[in-house]
């Protein structure tokens, strides 16, 4: 039932961030970019293990470069985003979309 | 080229990720490549495996709190903890006492092992050093001038000039004793050093020059000699003009050219006092000359890798250059051992110490695990009493993580808390067990370099012990607490007493108990063992006997001039008042030196390991050791040392069952043949408490008279007749140091590594045992508090006091018991390593096995009889009333 998974708000920002690279979406330039959006910072630990989980699901799929010399002779290894991650991607704008609807957030509250 | 992570780092990402380790960490190195990183960052990405949920947002669980807050979270927990802490000061108290002795402990009995085998040596850039060493297989045979992992000359000579690995390569021999001349002649440990030794090590001399290629090529015109500081002040009044001075070694004269720097002792346990270049061998041991000799090992190579070379390099290409030289003999294996160097580089020595490093440190573990079940013991209890306040904590929606968390950091405060106060006594401690150690040494030991304190690795060792006894003590107590039924558990069975938690109180006392009981038999043992070496007949005359030694062959004495020198010495002792009877021996009774040799018998296959003394005719007599059969050696004999043995009953029992030995041949080293001429009566002349050994002895012949000591039995004190003695011996040779000891003292040999284990074992058998009995003390009286109700209900339904109070010791000492078996059963499978200290004791001594395990009960009963009593007590009304 994966249309039924829900998808943590940092799982939105990772599919996003792999989404938005399109072909160089390997861990460095991912972290990189979330990091300069959200002003978040991110330890890479954090980042893969979200990436593992996402990968489990089934919505990215993984695959190796050649070893890099830069990188200690290990290979790059690029995500994207498969189907049925675009499918929880869009479901979860949905949700939030509905539940922004309508709603005008008070002025003193707004971004304390 | 991007460098190595540290391995710590590599661990905590494999650990952490199966799939995505590697991926991982080439991105911190793209990273660091690129400049993006600094130590510091990377420890942060690193570290952030071990408590999840920091270093980024983070969703596992989306029904959870925002995680962007641990480390808040963290500090409030902390808060928390102290707070609680704070209110139950007895509590906080006991537990931090326990923790601390136990880290106290181990950390002490750590620092000196550090000290001794551990720690770098104290050079400039000591990670750079490597010790090496060599296992030979293959070799018929090989000469052993220290150790066979030793090297030769001409091996040295290929390894320092054939490596592309080091930056310099150098030699030494460790064990060099001389007589230093003058007017008090004295004994010096000293080192024959390669004559880069002081550039390899970086420690050029602070006074003076270190050796020059033109000292090492000299022989015997031209001897010069680096002093060590120590000496330089100590014997020669800190001369600042000591440099071109010439001073004698060995009755040789060798020029000063150089004073080590302050506080440099070369890099072996034993400080050396000065070293002379390695081609000086032959001159300062006289009669041996092992330059060249292609199959002596009498070298330890010390090197210093080139910067940036890995020890993995260093090894292959060494192990090229030790191929190169197993060509030169067929069938020759050779394996090298490199390692970063230590004092105790060694490999038959770092054996050795290894085994007694694992048996003391297993020990002090055991009474860190005692104390560790203590506190485990009392969080349960306590949280038993906390049930409330997590209940409420759970309902409100804790989650159970988060509980376990908290409850964690608070006993990791409680660990930090006895880590520090733990350290504190560690440091005292390591300097009273080392004075304690270096106190007890026997007569004749040199003095040890190893008197160096706590250092950063000690600190690691603390603190890691900390961490993992803050989480083996904690754990448990916490995930029993903050169990999500704890509240309705505890509801159903607060009067039985059987809940889960009382059955692992239960365990933890057995525990507790049974360590300590193998603590406490393996005291017994030792100090039963200690009392047998105090008590123990040696079957022969130790008292009012003198040992006398001299080095006769370093000294330049020839084998003529020696038994001249033997004669005259023997004559003027004997003449001494007081005196009655000298003798010679080549190895005093007892002492820690032995000689063996291998014989057959003619006729007969195989060959027998054997141990000997030669010694001269009166040295039966000045013992009282009885020839039971045929005769004593004749004055002739030994003054030609004739093919003729005397040798002991076990002997003669072993070869010539129902024979007479009598006239019988024994064949020595394949060649040798002796006539055997008499039986002495056994004795433990060799090892005390063995006296069943093959043993022969031989006559005193003109060839050994370089190397024999002399003993002297006189009716007189000791003080005097030694200092008779003394002039006696000068009166011949002014130039010779000479040693005169208590042959007593030969006993302290054996006693004194005996007397340290015991007092060691004692002190943390006791520790343990105090420990143990807190532990069933709490237990007792805890389960005894809880259940004042049921006890008050059963006083007034009419039931005994006395009944009572046995159904609580009954049940109290349950745990107790079956903790006592298994610590026997578990002692009694160990203790044979202590068999080297109990002098002929059985490893299952039965005094010691029912002795201590009757204290230890007895000790236990008392604890818990205490609480026990206090039940019964109580006024029934009251304990109704109570809750």
């Amino acid at each position: 039932m994966p249309s039924r998974e829900h998808l943590g708000e940092f799982e939105q920002i990772v599919l996003l961030a792999v989404l938005r690279l399109g072909e160089n979406a390997y861990g460095v330039p991912v972290r990189r970019e979330i990091e300069k959006r959200t002003q978040r910072s991110l330890t890479v630990g954090a980042l893969y293990r979200t990436l593992d989980r996402l990968e489990d699901k089934g919505y990215v799929a993984s695959w190796f470069s050649e070893p890099v010399p830069e990188r200690g002779g290990r290979s790059k290894r690029y995500f994207r985003v498969e189907p049925l991650g675009v499918r929880a991607l869009r479901q979860s704008r949905q949700e939030l979309a509905a539940m922004w609807e309508g709603v005008d957030l008070p002025k003193a509250m707004h971004g304390s | 080229m991007a460098p190595k992570f540290p391995w710590p780092i590599v661990l905590l990402f494999r650990l952490r990720f199966r799939r995505s380790a590697e991926s991982a960490l080439g991105d911190l190195m793209e990273e660091w490549s690129a400049g993006n990183g600094s130590p510091h960052w990377l420890w942060r990405q690193a570290l952030s495996m071990l408590w999840p949920g920091t270093g980024g947002p983070h969703t596992t669980y989306p029904h959870k709190r925002n995680n962007m807050h641990t480390l808040s979270a963290f500090w409030s927990d902390l808060r928390y903890a102290a707070r609680t802490l704070r209110k139950n000061p007895g509590f906080t108290a006991v537990a931090v006492l326990a923790i601390s002795l136990g880290i106290g402990v181990n950390t002490g009995i750590f620092t000196v092992l550090n000290g001794v085998a551990l720690r770098p040596l104290p050079v400039p850039g000591a990670t750079d050093i490597v010790s090496v060493y060599q296992s030979i297989h293959g070799v018929k045979s090989r000469n052993v001038h220290g150790a066979p992992s030793f090297f030769s000359w001409p091996e040295y000579k290929s390894y320092r000039d054939d490596n592309h690995v080091l930056s310099g390569l150098a030699a030494y021999s460790p064990f060099l004793d001389v007589t230093l001349g003058g007017q008090q002649p004295q004994q010096l440990f000293g080192q024959l050093a390669s004559c880069n030794y002081f550039d390899v090590l970086k420690e050029p001399p602070a006074l003076g020059r270190a050796f020059s290629a033109s000292d090492c090529a000299a022989a015997r015109e031209g001897a010069v000699v680096v002093l060590s500081d120590n000496l330089w002040r100590t014997t020669f009044a800190a001369d600042p003009g000591m440099v071109g001075r010439s001073i004698v070694l060995n009755r040789q004269p060798f020029t000063v050219i150089g004073v080590a720097p302050v506080g440099f002792q070369g890099t072996e346990p034993i400080p050396a006092a000065f070293w002379a270049p390695v081609t000086m061998q032959a001159m300062l041991e006289r009669g041996t000359d092992w330059f060249d000799k292609p199959d002596m090992s009498w070298l330890v190579l010390l090197g210093r890798a080139k910067p940036g070379v890995s020890r993995s390099q260093v090894r292959a290409d060494m192990a090229v250059i030790a191929g190169r030289i197993d060509q030169l003999t067929p069938g020759r294996k050779t394996a090298l051992q490199i390692e970063t160097g230590t004092f105790l580089s060694i490999p038959e020595a770092r054996k050795y110490v290894t085994i007694v490093g694992v048996v003391l440190l297993a020990a002090v573990g055991m009474v860190l695990l005692i104390a560790c079940a203590n506190v485990a013991n009392l969080l349960l209890a306590r949280a038993a009493g906390r049930q409330k306040e997590i209940a409420i904590r759970l309902s409100v929606g804790a989650s159970r993580g988060r509980l376990i968390r908290q409850l964690l950091t608070e006993s990791m405060l409680i660990a930090l808390l006895g880590g520090v106060l733990g350290s504190l006594i560690a440091v005292w401690s390591f300097e009273a067990i080392m004075d304690f150690i270096l106190s007890h040494l026997p007569h004749g030991t040199p003095p040890l370099a190893v008197g160096v304190g706590p250092d950063i690795r000690v600190l690691g060792y603390a603190l890691l012990l900390t961490l993992g006894t803050g989480i083996v003590f904690g754990l448990v107590p916490a995930l029993q607490a903050s169990r999500p039924d704890v509240n309705t558990a505890l509801k159903q069975s607060g009067i039985g007493g059987k809940t889960a938690d009382g059955f692992l109180r239960h365990v933890l006392v057995g525990t507790q108990v049974a360590v300590s009981m193998v603590l406490l038999i393996a005291a017994g043992l030792l100090l039963r063992g200690l009392y047998q070496a105090q008590t123990i007949d040696p079957g022969f005359e130790m008292k009012n006997v003198a040992t006398v030694s001299f080095d006769l062959r370093g000294q330049g004495y020839d084998d003529t001039r020696a038994g001249l020198f033997q004669r005259q010495a023997m004559d003027r002792l004997a003449a001494l008042p007081g005196v009655d009877t000298v003798a010679e021996a080549a190895n005093a009774p007892l002492s820690d030196s032995h000689r063996g040799t291998v014989f057959s018998l003619p006729g007969q296959p195989g060959t027998y390991q054997v141990e000997l003394n030669e010694v001269s005719p009166e040295f039966f007599a000045l013992l009282g050791i009885p020839i039971v059969r045929g005769r004593i050696l004749t004055a002739t004999e030994a003054r030609t040392g004739a093919p003729v043995t005397i040798v002991t009953e076990s002997t003669a029992r072993q070869f010539w069952p129902n024979q007479d030995p009598i006239g019988k041949i024994v064949r020595m080293d394949d060649k040798n043949d002796m006539q055997v001429i008499g039986v002495a009566k056994d004795a433990q002349v060799s090892h005390l408490a063995r006296s069943n050994e093959t043993y022969l002895y031989l006559p005193a012949g003109p060839k050994q008279q370089v190397r024999m000591q002399l003993l002297v039995h006189g009716v007189d004190g000791f003080a005097s007749t030694a200092t008779g003695i003394r002039a006696a011996i000068h009166s011949i040779d002014p130039g010779l140091v000479v040693d005169v000891a208590r042959l007593e003292d030969n006993l302290e040999v054996w006693r004194g590594p005996s007397r340290i284990a015991a007092i060691l074992a004692g002190a943390l058998g006791a520790l343990g045992m105090l420990l143990a009995c807190v532990g069933v003390y709490g237990v007792v009286s805890y389960a005894v508090s809880r259940r004042v109700r049921e006890i008050g209900i059963r006083l007034t339904l009419g039931a005994d006091a006395r009944e009572v109070k046995s159904l609580i010791l009954r049940q109290a000492m349950r745990p107790v018991a079956i903790g006592a078996l298994i610590g026997i059963a578990g002692c009694a499978a160990v203790s044979q390593i202590l068999s080297g200290m109990l002098f002929g004791l059985s490893s299952h001594d039965p005094l010691a096995f029912v002795a201590v395990p009757l204290v230890l009960l007895s000790v236990a009963l008392v604890a818990s009889y205490i609480p026990a009593r206090r039940a019964t007590q109580v006024d029934p009304m009251v304990a109704l009333r109570y809750e």
